[in-house]
């Protein structure tokens, strides 16, 4: 009888479209990834205060208001210092990227041991402008 | 005598090594991503007074005043209720809603007061449940 010889292949995983599945996945990140507009995190994130009821915030409308404890507000990493003719900078600042979106949410980063008369006063300008959605951004409080 | 010719070289570009850089790049983007959550208390402002606007006057029955001093101490309904403590708090909120569901809170903050303890009630009274919290300062 005829001896029949079965060539045995090697079992190769084709690698052909690695490097398609690659750049899917760097197209991917790529799309997806936001730029954070400031340079500086200003206030850290373990001086904000702390709450339980907190609720995620849609990250695409935000814009972001650091408040430091020496009273200066930070937008876009430009310091204002509160007196008046700065206020009036703020408000216009704050109209600009009102304009650009009109489902603005204001995220306030507050140093939790700042005066509150500051937020006050920067929460007054926002309701003149019609900027009304504010978060106040804080750490879960873990009981 | 025989020359022997050179050989041709290939001119193709190597390809073999493009999953290798576009792995690169997935690392370095994922890498120098950064996922800034943004997790807080959300508030509604209301729109500024406008001149001649209706004025609505609210009874004190509707309307509960929180007043944080600069100390630190709270009134509530001017009864101070001295500094922040968190069960003490609750029950007297709670109390409060039971009584009317419907209850507006005023919360009132000195401007020399911290941040940290205007949040504080803020959030007590979002944990709460109340809806209807209006801000404001002297």
């Amino acid at each position: 009888m005829a001896k029949i010889e079965i060539k045995k292949r090697k079992p190769v995983i084709p690698q052909g479209s690695m490097a398609d599945i690659a750049f899917l996945l760097l197209l991917f990140f790529m799309v997806s990834t936001v730029f954070v507009q400031e340079k500086v995190f200003w206030v850290e994130r373990s001086r904000w205060p702390l709450a339980e009821s907190i609720q995620k915030i849609p990250r695409n409308h935000t814009s972001t208001v650091y408040i430091k404890q020496d009273d200066t507000v930070l937008i876009d990493d430009v310091p204002y210092s509160m007196d008046d003719l700065e206020t009036m900078r703020i408000a216009s600042v704050m109209q600009r990227k009102l304009n650009n979106d009109a489902n603005m949410i204001v995220c306030f980063r507050t140093d939790r041991d700042t005066k509150y008369g500051i937020m006050s006063d920067v929460m007054r300008q926002l309701q003149d402008i019609g900027a009304l959605k504010v978060t106040f951004e804080t750490q879960k409080k873990n009981n | 005598m025989i020359i022997s010719r050179k050989r041709k070289g290939s001119s193709d570009i190597p390809t073999a090594s493009t999953s290798d850089i576009a792995f690169l790049l997935i690392i370095f983007f994922m890498a120098t991503t950064k996922f800034d959550v943004k997790e807080g208390l959300s508030m509604v402002l209301p729109p500024a007074a406008k001149e001649g606007a209706e004025v609505v006057k609210l009874s004190d029955k509707d309307m509960t005043r929180i007043l944080i001093m600069s100390s630190g101490e709270i009134m509530l309904n001017n009864d101070n209720i001295g500094l922040f403590d968190q069960p003490v708090f609750d029950g007297k909120v709670k109390e409060i809603i039971s009584a009317n569901p419907a209850m507006i809170f005023s919360l009132k903050t000195d401007r020399e007061a911290r941040y940290n303890d205007m949040i504080r009630v803020l959030d007590r009274l979002k944990t709460a449940g109340v809806e209807k919290i209006s801000l404001s300062t002297n």
